[in-house]
């Protein structure tokens, strides 16, 4: 009989909201509650009796056989999780969406004999729970992580990557499920750098100091990150986050620098090509500026020529008195028939002619057109042709003194230029000593050291000094300041263009020379040309003649006293003296005269020169009135108008023009010794 | 090694503790076929050798090996011998374990949240590897609780309430648990109470003179 029967356990077990399923010692099904029937849709009576592989063919049972072979044998419990057997039945809830459960195996002790309940207990109200408190928790979290620029990883103690952000999606080109679960070392290039980054922080590096990475897209491209990473625990677990920063754009910068600053060498290069151009107009513009140097250079020389005229056209006089004079006398003695000493006349004609001529030739030389020729050359020697220049160009109110070191050495520069600034500085010196004074040119060697050498912006080391400076007015420190200034100039206008400094300025500078003015009004001025000494020798040139000087003998009876210091004309005056039987005494200067004059010698006649250096004829006839007021007094000038100006003869006073004939001064002198 | 306190009247013999060891590595390679066929990889459970040493000692060994804080997947036992199985492992490793048993890639997130259960059902594994074994081999029925997850440090593990009766023995079984290329140590601790030990003892009896005859 076969009595079917709800027995008072089944109706507790369909009120349990669980799933319970008990197997018999056989393993076959005995119970399955009401939670089952509606889970697993199948009935209680399309189950029963039979075994779990029947009821769920296509479920893997392995391990839930197992459990209940435990349970029956060992009476052992066993738990099978969702974690490990995700959807191991399939149920549904009665929404019909999957059912989440954990499965529980155990043993029940019974009479007669030993069953196992199966408990299923549904999960899935606790899993969204917990999923969903998850996700509210991290929800902020995640809003900074997912909208971050930069990748950001978690990554587990093995370097596995747990979390990818959507930037390290976008930067890696993988999408965030392959990412997660790679090793993180798979990424970096050369591995190397990442496991020092990675050792750091395991051993607790506290330094936080951010590495740049080589990483390697799905792609096979690469890509630039700047990766700072720092540890954090949970549950003692290690975790590390690494938040890469892309360093693409600052690379691609820094590449873009570094090929402007390419660039930039490129545009020095055009730089320095144009200016081997700008060089070349530069070269044809200072081309032009030389030729007009070389034109005012020219005007400049011109200009002290002008200047020179006065000057010369006396000396001239002087030296065609010489000539004229010792060709009347060598006249006179042929007369006579004495020609047994004419030989000095005529030697002194000649010397007056050479003379003559070397001014001719200094004349010519100077105001030539000469290119500019730097050559090595004396300055001593330089001076000497120029001497006879430079004393007609000062004219006789002014005392010359030349000192010439010894041994000076060479210097190279252009002796046309040199000699012009001789002359022009000459010219002012001779402008700014008015009522006379003493014109000192000088040379010597000199070692500029290195303070001397910054003073004078050359280089230290060996240099021959011309200092030229005069006993003059002296010049104001402004005018000082602005000396070798072009077209400046203290002169009244048509007297000067105000170039020459500035001209001698140039030419020094170009010869790596320096100049330099010292001045101190109504004390003088000194101008310093220092030259670089060269060391070599002398180019050949011809020398010029030098004049010689006669002397000559007295004679007897009246005393007269010839200051002159023109020798050839001295020399022709003292021999028409002694012609006629005087006996004559020799200054060639003031001074000597007036020393003369202060002795106790005899003397009834003073002939002198009134262009005289430093004491002139006028202050020496002063000087021996004073001494011997019935000495009688001659003047000897070729400056007429002027001397006849100044009025400034008296009684026993006579002048006699140059040039003269020696007879008109033998005339003269006789005439005022009988008065 | 200190001596077992004189306290503890039970102790095993040679061949007792050699017949234990070979129950012990029975019910451990059922664990492992049985976790190899969940993972569908690879598993090798191995267990050097059996101790008995005493609670404090036991604690000693635990902090020898560098972590205080343990993760402990806890079973107890009631039957002819009753008592406490721990299945322990250092913190640090017990994620991965989880990661070797669930081997899926996963995000931290839903390793953390799986971790509980996996942790639960791995250890339960184990345990009842080993205690159904040695129940089914000593012929005896033992009931065996549910899997309890359980975190902290060693002494609290070996001062659970209630305590064995006087019991002051732990049979100490280290575990070198091996798959996916990843190496995880750990140990099973058996608490007993007295009664229990002699009873392990008669069975071991027993056993020795079922398979020897001697």
């Amino acid at each position: 009989m076969v009595k079917k029967k709800t027995e008072p356990q089944d109706t507790v077990l369909d009120a349990i909201d669980a799933g319970l399923i008990v197997l018999d010692h056989h393993r076959r099904i005995a119970r399955w509650n009401a939670w089952m029937v509606s889970a697993s849709g199948m009935s209680t009576e399309e189950v029963r009796g039979k075994s779990l592989v029947q009821v769920f063919p296509d479920v893997d049972l392995e391990r839930l056989d197992a459990a209940t072979i435990a349970a029956l044998e060992s009476g052992a419990s066993s738990l099978l999780t969702h974690a490990l057997h995700p959807l191991l039945f399939p149920l549904k809830t009665r929404a019909g969406r999957d059912l989440l459960h954990d499965v529980v195996v155990c043993a029940v002790r019974g009479d007669p004999e030993t069953q196992c309940l199966i408990h299923i207990a549904d999960v899935t109200m606790a899993a969204a729970r917990e999923r969903f408190l998850r996700d509210r928790q991290n929800a902020r979290y995640d809003a900074v992580v997912e909208s971050a620029p930069d990748v950001i990883l978690t990554l587990d103690g093995d370097r596995i990557i747990r979390y990818a952000n959507p930037a390290a999606v976008q930067q890696f080109g993988y999408q965030a499920a392959e990412l997660v679960g790679q090793n993180a070392s798979l990424l970096f290039e050369p591995p190397t750098v990442w496991t020092d980054v990675w050792r750091g922080l395991e051993k607790g590096d506290p330094s936080r100091q951010s590495v740049e990475l080589v990483a390697r897209r799905k792609d096979g491209s690469l890509t630039y990150l700047e990766v700072s990473a720092a540890r954090w625990q949970t549950d003692s677990r290690l975790f590390v986050t690494a938040i890469c920063r892309d360093v693409n754009e600052r690379r691609a910068a820094e590449a873009a620098l570094r090929s402007s600053e390419g660039q930039a060498r490129a545009a020095a290069l055009a730089l320095a090509d144009l200016n081997a151009t700008l060089e070349q107009r530069v070269e044809e513009r200072t081309a032009k500026l030389m030729e007009a140097e070389e034109a005012l250079r020219q005007s400049q020389k011109m200009e002290a020529i002008g200047q020179l005229t006065g000057g010369i056209a006396h000396d001239f006089n002087n030296l065609l008195q010489g000539i004229n004079g010792a060709l009347d006398m060598i006249q006179k003695r042929i007369a006579a028939g004495r020609i047994g000493d004419i030989d000095r006349f005529v030697q002194g004609a000649i010397a007056s002619a050479n003379r003559a001529s070397t001014l001719t030739h200094r004349l010519l030389a100077f105001s030539r057109r000469q290119p500019v020729n730097p050559r090595p050359l004396d300055a001593n020697h330089l001076i000497g042709t120029m001497e006879e220049l430079l004393r007609r160009s000062i004219g006789e109110k002014l005392r010359m003194e030349i000192v010439r070191a010894e041994d000076l050495w060479l210097v190279r520069c252009d002796a046309n230029q040199l000699e012009n600034a001789l002359l022009n500085l000459a010219i002012n010196a001779r402008d700014a000593m008015p009522e006379g004074g003493t014109l000192n040119i000088s040379t010597s060697n000199t070692v500029l050291d290195a303070s001397q050498a910054l003073a004078r912006d050359v280089t230290p080391g060996e240099y021959m000094r011309l200092t030229i400076s005069d006993t003059g007015v002296g010049m104001a420190d402004d005018v000082q300041a602005r000396a070798f200034d072009p077209f400046y100039t203290t002169k009244p206008i048509g007297q000067g263009t105000g170039l020459g400094l500035s001209m001698i300025y140039g030419f020094v500078r170009q010869s790596q020379g320096s100049v330099q003015i010292e001045s101190e009004v109504g004390r003088g001025t000194t101008i310093e040309i220092c030259l670089p000494r060269f060391v070599g020798d002398l180019e050949p040139d011809a020398d010029a003649p030098e004049a010689g000087d006669a002397g000559q003998p007295p004679a007897d009876n009246e005393v007269v006293l010839v200051v002159e210091d023109e020798s050839v004309v001295r020399l022709l005056v003292v021999e028409v003296l002694n012609d006629l039987g005087y006996l004559a005494l020799e200054a060639d200067d003031g001074a000597s005269a007036m020393r003369i004059l202060q002795s106790s010698q005899r003397i009834d006649l003073l002939a002198t020169d009134i262009g005289l250096p430093d004491i002139n004829g006028r202050q020496v006839a002063d000087a021996a009135r004073t001494k011997r007021p019935d000495i009688k007094i001659l003047f000897m000038t070729g400056y007429a108008e002027k001397a006849a100006a100044s009025n400034f003869l008296v009684d026993g006073m006579e002048i006699i023009n140059k040039p003269f004939t020696m007879d008109n001064l033998a005339a003269k002198i006789r005439e005022m010794i009988q008065r | 090694m200190k001596k077992t306190p004189k306290s503890t009247p039970t102790v095993l013999s040679e061949l007792e503790l050699d017949a234990l060891t070979e129950l012990v590595n029975l019910g451990i390679s059922q664990a492992a076929l049985r976790l190899a066929k969940m993972v569908r990889e690879e598993v090798i459970l191995s267990v050097p050798n059996v101790t008995l040493v005493s609670h404090n000692e036991a604690i000693k060994i635990l902090a020898e090996r560098g972590s205080k804080s343990l993760v402990a997947v806890h079973q107890t036992f009631e039957g002819d011998i009753t008592g406490r199985a721990l299945l322990l492992f250092p913190e640090a490793n017990s994620l991965e374990l989880v990661r070797a048993v669930i081997g899926r890639d996963l995000s931290i997130e839903e390793i953390i949240e799986l971790e509980q259960e996996a942790l639960a059902e791995t250890g339960n594994v184990i345990l009842n590897g080993c205690l159904a074994t040695i129940a089914n081999l000593l012929h005896r029925h033992l009931k065996i609780s549910l899997p309890e997850v359980l975190r902290g440090e060693s002494a609290e593990f070996f001062n659970m309430k209630p305590p064995p009766e006087s019991g002051d023995t732990v049979m100490f079984i280290y575990i070198n648990f091996s798959v996916r290329q990843r190496n995880i140590e750990g140990y099973i601790a058996m608490l007993l109470d007295m009664p229990s030990f002699a009873a392990l003892k008669a069975l071991l009896g027993e056993f020795i003179h079922r398979t020897t005859g001697a």
